[in-house]
């Protein structure tokens, strides 16, 4: 934990810089962070450079999301104070919050090199690069974090999402389930570990960690969808309809679930139904060979040949204009 | 201590990190890569279990003797790091009785290194004989098997109908048609016969007769069109990676091998139709080849497995031509309609219901396809529903077979995986280069259950596997696995399941149908059970299997009927027989019943 060094006060600061700072601090806890970017104006306009002072202010600014004063703050403190870690540390995140990734980035590693034994920074690192879509860095950065300290549940997850984004699902499996065991309450641990199973085509354990996540969350729409895509795969066909239409009744723009829905339908023997929700499908996501696919095979089942056909040219068409990428179809990773 | 908290503690990025992971703004930038793996489309009614009957927890017992029994093969296929497509694909076995003494022998071809090849180093294939005392003999020497060049898949069939069984081998350049002898010996008629393939590179080969007229015609899947001297540089370019890592390159990015269609002309010469039936006329990468009748009209079709293109079907028209009706029939393509890695293919009526089903081995990421025949021209892949595709995601599957490991009458199945990117070791991506063999029991009821880890050590253990074969090798009643591994020895896996299982084999002998009798259809009833199979050597990947029909007949003690469909249009009815022996049944020497409507004149004509 980090907290403001009052040991490091210069001895020569008088009592008011010193209450002032206490004042600060006790409403930061509080969370309030107007009175507390209040307190430390008060002393900085005393003790203009003062590390202490610096800190409360700008840790205050940021709570309080006052991100141009924070910057400001931020870089008068580092042009005095160039090597405190804490400092550079929150005006990364100063930087981070305003969208401004690359300098965020720079500077938590400037950071990181004075106080590489921090697991914060090393977390903070991370979640710059996940903003980034930068994983394998991402991962290393929250390994450290890890390796810091072990208790926190969150850096686990993220290190799940970074190890399940380059294709390390086997190690996302772990951090998932380390850290449900560090907060078995977790906030979507059962979803993103029920992902990670499902990625490795261990659809019972998925569904059964999906089924977990809804007991928390029986609406949320996501958990619904992926329920049913990993029912739909074990041929649990009628409870892939039931959890896929209520999916989308939440979420009707969801192209997957529809298609998805589909699918479970036309599985079902019910293929006439299937027909109208792939053309719902369609409506969302016309350039996508596969709902031509299925609707193609659902309108053939149907007794309806001609629309089939023709589904099944604007399948043929749409293939071909698809990219191809790598050397083997590999099935859903490319 | 009044402490001021950043990230993770809780105060500030704590809550963002909540926030996203309850799926607010900050997690859209967070995504996590789809499992969007396939699942199975449609179907029809899966056809329970008829006699009632809940099968009980399998567990087979496999056991490699291929050490013990005297098989010192070693499969040569390119460099340790696979840098070349060409040096992943080897793997072709074949099973045959080429002595004619009712014990299957063993042909197993060999690959080659670049370097090797460029110094015509030979690295023989080799063919062993079964001494029928669970050992086997190399008799490559004597045999005339020696052709020198990059082996790949090969193909048994009794081209000429003298009674032996011929050999076709694919190489990287070619192929060559060796003819039995009858005295151990074969020799390289590929000239005469004009089936040499020139200049491609053929993977899998399969005798059939796709006009009925008594002779077994030769198809070819050609994958690549490779050139030595331009070899694709390895991890250079969009086609030479797999999940952003550098590998071989292709096949996409190279040009396919249009495959060939040999019509066997009767007189020991072939005639290429390929142009004039309009055989893969897109030249897609070919690596799987069936034939079969999966509308049971009497008309031999084919199915042809493509790596990363569709994968193709042609419907046997009974007058000699073909219609290509993949797509419409629904296994051309995955359930989400795409292209997959298809590499083997089999066929069987796995659930009893009398009608051919198919199953297909692709890649890792990527589920193998159980194609349910739904009996009206289309097939559902019902992989996810029987328990047969998910599991095998983690795979990349080659050789696979059916077969009734444990004599209860309904087929199982057998897979043979290995990937083909030596570098999946250095990444943790879930999948790994040499991989477990996968073993399913057949439940009975529309499903599956996979008990490779439950079936000896062979089993379990690592390999990069590609061709399977089934075979009785021991002449003892049950089905075993010979399987080839790369850079490696092969597997002869003796099946050692405890099991009741009564049995029947029979061979077939066709006079106006080929000799091989292949692409006969055969009812066998018993136990109250009926169950279909159609007679052929070729299929898994680059393999040929015992072409002796294997059927188990569980508790049953006798057989009530067996029922022959021959390809010349006969159909024969024999009564009652006993079980656990080896019927050799030949065309026009059971009671005959309708002669079947579609034979072609040509057929009658035929000695």
């Amino acid at each position: 934990m980090l907290a403001l060094a009052f040991s490091m006060a210069a001895p020569s600061e008088n009592e008011s810089v010193t209450v002032l700072i206490r004042k600060g601090q006790a409403a930061l806890d509080a969370g309030d962070f107007a009175s507390a970017a209040n307190d430390f104006e008060r002393a900085r306009q005393v003790a203009p450079a003062n590390l202490e002072v610096d800190r409360g202010l700008l840790l205050s600014y940021l709570q309080e999301n006052r991100l141009d004063d924070a910057e400001k703050v931020g870089r008068s403190a580092i042009a005095q104070f160039p090597q405190d870690s804490q400092l550079l540390h929150w005006l990364g995140l100063v930087y981070f919050k305003k969208g401004r990734n690359p300098e965020a980035f720079d500077i938590l590693r400037r950071s990181e090199k004075i106080e590489n034994s921090k697991a914060d920074i090393h977390f903070d690192t991370a979640l710059v690069l996940l903003s980034d879509n930068r994983y394998p860095e991402a991962a290393d950065e929250l390994e450290k974090a890890i390796q810091l300290d072990s208790k926190a549940p969150l850096p686990h997850v993220l290190l799940g999402r970074a190890y399940q984004n380059t294709n390390r699902s086997l190690q996302a499996v772990e951090q998932f389930q380390t850290a449900l065991r560090l907060e078995p309450e977790l906030p979507l641990g059962h979803y993103h570990l029920g992902f990670a199973y499902a990625s490795l085509g261990r659809n019972r354990e998925a569904v059964a960690e999906y089924k977990k996540e809804l007991v928390r969350s029986p609406n949320d729409a996501s958990v619904l969808y992926q329920l049913g895509h990993c029912l739909l795969a074990e041929g649990e066909w009628k409870a892939a309809v039931a959890h896929l239409q209520k999916s989308t009744e939440i979420d009707p723009q969801n192209y997957d679930a529809l298609y998805d829905l589909g699918k479970a339908l036309l599985s079902l023997g019910e293929a006439e139904s299937a027909v109208p929700v792939f053309r719902r499908a369609i409506a969302l996501k016309s350039s996508d060979p596969s709902a031509h696919y299925q609707l193609a095979r659902a309108l053939e089942k149907s007794g309806e040949k001609e629309l089939a056909q023709q589904e099944f040219e604007t399948f043929a068409v749409l293939k071909k204009a698809q990219p191809v990428t790598g050397g083997m179809a590999t099935g859903p990773i490319h | 201590m009044a402490r001021l908290r950043s990230s993770k503690g809780g105060n500030f990025l704590g809550l963002l990190v909540a926030a996203c992971l309850t799926g607010t703004a900050f997690c859209q930038n967070l995504p996590l890569q789809s499992p969007t793996h396939p699942v199975p489309s449609s179907r029809t009614s899966i056809k329970p279990s008829s006699s009632k009957e809940q099968s009980t927890p399998s567990s087979a017992s496999f056991v490699d003797v291929a050490h013990a029994a005297g098989i010192d093969f070693h499969l040569t296929c390119g460099g340790a790091e696979k840098r070349y497509i060409m040096e992943s694909m080897c793997g072709g076995i074949a099973v045959l009785d080429y002595d004619n003494d009712g014990w299957m022998d063993i042909f197993l071809v060999n690959g080659s290194t670049l370097e090797d090849l460029q110094t015509k180093k030979c690295h023989p294939s080799r063919l062993y004989h079964n001494n029928h005392d669970g050992t086997f003999t190399d008799v490559t020497a004597k045999s005339g098997l020696t052709h020198c060049g990059w082996g790949f898949g090969v193909a048994v069939g009794d081209y000429d109908n003298d009674g032996w069984e011929d050999l076709y081998i694919n190489y990287l350049d070619g192929g060559v048609l060796y003819h039995n002898n009858h005295d151990g010996t074969f020799t390289d008629v590929t000239a005469k016969a004009g089936v040499n393939n020139a200049g491609r590179w053929g993977t899998s080969a399969a005798f059939g007769d796709y006009d009925n007229d008594g002779y077994l015609d030769l198809y070819i899947a050609n994958y690549v069109d490779l050139a030595l001297k331009h070899l694709p540089e390895f991890g250079q370019g969009p086609f030479c990676q797999y999940r952003s890592i550098p590998v071989s390159c292709g096949p996409r990015g190279l040009k396919g091998g249009r495959d060939r269609l040999y019509h066997n002309n009767g007189d020991g010469t072939f005639t290429d139709v390929s142009e004039k039936l309009n055989i893969d006329p897109d030249s897609y990468y070919g690596l799987g080849v069936l034939w079969l009748d999966y509308d049971l009209d009497g008309c031999p079709d084919l199915y042809v497995a493509n790596d990363s293109s569709p994968s193709l079907l042609y419907h046997g028209d009974c007058k000699g031509g073909f219609t290509e009706v993949g797509v419409q029939a629904g296994v051309a393509y995955s359930a989400d309609g795409r292209e997959q890695a298809g590499m083997g293919v089999d066929s069987a009526d796995y659930d009893n219901d009398g009608w051919p089903d198919i199953i297909k081995a692709n890649f890792s990421d990527d589920t193998n396809n159980l194609y349910h025949n739904d009996h009206n021209g289309e097939f559902t892949d019902l992989a996810g529903a029987a328990d047969f595709g998910p599991v095998s995601i983690p795979f990349l599957g080659f050789g696979l077979k059916f077969l009734d490991f444990d004599n209860d009458g309904w087929k199982d199945i057998f897979v043979a995986n290995g990937h083909v990117n030596p570098q999946v070791d250095h990444h943790s991506f879930g999948v790994t280069y040499a991989e477990r063999l996968l073993l399913f029991h057949n439940l009975r009821n529309g499903k599956f259950e996979e008990i490779g880890m439950k079936s000896g050590l062979a089993i379990t253990r690592r390999y990069v596997a590609r061709g399977a074969a089934t075979a009785d090798f021991f002449n003892d009643g049950r089905e075993d696995l010979l399987v080839s591994v790369l850079d490696g020895p092969p597997l002869l896996l003796r099946n050692k399941t405890a099991t009741p299982g009564h049995w029947l084999r029979i061979k077939t002998v066709g006079t106006r149908s080929n000799r091989d009798g292949f692409g006969a259809r055969v009812e066998v009833k018993a136990g109250g059970l009926t169950q279909m199979a159609e007679v052929r050597a070729n299929s898994s990947f680059e393999s040929a299997s015992d072409p002796r029909l294997h059927f188990g007949l569980g508790a049953a003690t006798r057989v009530d009927s067996i029922t022959i469909h021959w390809p010349s249009g006969k159909v024969e009815t024999l009564g009652p027989q006993s079980v656990d022996q080896e019927l050799v049944l030949q065309e026009g020497s059971g009671a005959s019943s309708n002669p079947g409507p579609k034979l072609p004149e040509k057929a009658l004509k035929r000695p």
